[in-house]
């Protein structure tokens, strides 16, 4: 399990002295009720359609997701091979659970599933991906987004 | 991914996000985050279990109707186990595919090359009738043949050049290596008559038990000693997991 203290060495060391980047306050946006809000997923699992550029390195770029894409469509080209990378290959829910949104959406229980969804290779360093989110920002808002769901791996 | 939650919601995106290292989210100390106890690669718990899933997501979602943040919950119920999730059980899973006996693993690099092929050609069947019936596979970049083949001739000195050529030697070579991991485990968790195995299983049967296995490792050592940088980092940090 992900307690850190239930990791074995040297993975536990290792996860534990990662840096983290520090920042002064927390920004904070105010959004509708959740019935009324359309979603996107936000991962950091290095996921791209098949046939998009694989993650190759650092890079603080992101890629893509159609959101009519099929769990056919979908792989994962994420540098680490210190994760579980098994429950994907079962069910790319696990990591992208965009058939649970797109349930949820159909219950009502969030407005609507984002026409498109993005995944970022989790390894970078944060200050590589800002220019980045400024202009996944940007993408978002054109799609109407009110809210995104960050989920690493 | 927290970083990226400030960059997002200061650009004024709303975020929520899961969090699967609760020391770090306390660190950097997003707008708001869902702290989940299971396995790194498995932010949702477990594979195959809709309503768990949602259970997860919903509780992510609704952190959206906090008033002010940060907000950092916790998420206590542990993933669904497989009934007999036991040291003993997990042990005891196998694939009877292994022609190598790890007692006595092949020195000789061609033997090793020898011994993926035809460990590749019993596993052939099982992931062919899994992509049939499932109509997927994650392999991503490089069909499993591909990726033996790339393996091979880079241990073997046989100049591998990657199809793309845009892409280095040193990424051709880790996603060669991943694809070939995903080929054995869609194989292995559709052999006749077998639970497919937990990850622990799949991990521990893999790198013990295995010629590609055996070979990647030898791939590894090869890259830590090469000039090319990049090489020398992806044989030291991107081929063999932490503690194998």
């Amino acid at each position: 399990m992900a307690r850190l203290e239930n990791l074995a060495e040297p993975m536990r060391s290792h996860i534990a002295d990662l840096p983290c980047p520090q920042f002064d306050h927390t920004p904070w946006v105010d959004v509708p009720e959740l019935a009324n809000q359309r979603i996107a997923l936000i991962s950091t699992a290095g996921l791209h359609r098949r046939g998009d550029r694989p993650f190759g390195g650092m890079d603080g770029d992101f890629r893509v997701i159609d959101g009519t894409s099929q769990a056919e469509d979908l792989v994962m080209t994420h540098i680490s091979t210190n994760f579980d990378r098994t429950g994907f290959q079962q069910d790319w829910n696990v990591v992208f659970p965009i058939d649970r949104l797109r349930q949820l959406a159909d219950e009502n229980r969030i407005g609507s599933v984002a026409n498109f969804h993005y995944s970022f290779m989790g390894a970078a360093d944060p200050s590589k991906m800002a220019p980045s989110a400024k202009n996944l920002a940007g993408l978002l808002k054109g799609d109407n987004v009110d809210a995104a769901l960050l989920i690493p791996v | 991914m927290g970083a990226l939650a400030h960059f997002l919601e200061a650009e004024g995106i709303a975020t929520t996000q899961i969090s699967l290292i609760r020391e770090h989210t306390e660190k950097i100390r997003p707008p708001r985050a869902l702290w989940v106890p299971f396995d790194l690669g498995r932010p949702l718990g477990v594979p195959d279990d809709p309503d768990f899933q949602t259970k997860v997501l919903v509780s992510a979602l609704e952190l959206l109707g906090a008033q002010s943040g940060p907000v950092l919950a916790d998420f206590l119920e542990e993933a669904p186990a497989r009934e007999d999730d036991s040291d003993a059980a997990q042990e005891a899973w196998s694939c009877p595919i292994s022609f190598s006996d790890p007692e006595q693993a092949e020195t000789d690099l061609e033997k090793q090359v020898f011994a993926l092929g035809r460990e590749m050609t019993e596993l052939m069947p099982w992931y062919d009738k899994r992509r049939k019936e499932q109509n997927r596979t994650a392999v991503a970049n490089f069909k499993p043949n591909a990726a033996a083949d790339l393996l091979s001739d880079y241990l073997l000195d046989r100049s591998p050049k990657p199809d793309d050529p845009e892409m280095t030697l040193a990424v051709a070579i880790r996603l060669a290596v991943q694809d070939l991991k995903t080929f054995y485990y869609e194989a292995a968790s559709y052999q006749p008559g077998a639970a497919p195995p937990t990850s622990q299983e799949f991990t521990r049967w893999f790198w013990t038990q295995t010629a590609a296995g055996h070979l990647i490792r030898s791939v590894s050592e090869k890259c830590k000693t090469e000039a090319d940088k990049s090489l020398q980092m992806t044989g030291k940090a991107f081929l063999v997991p932490m503690g194998w």
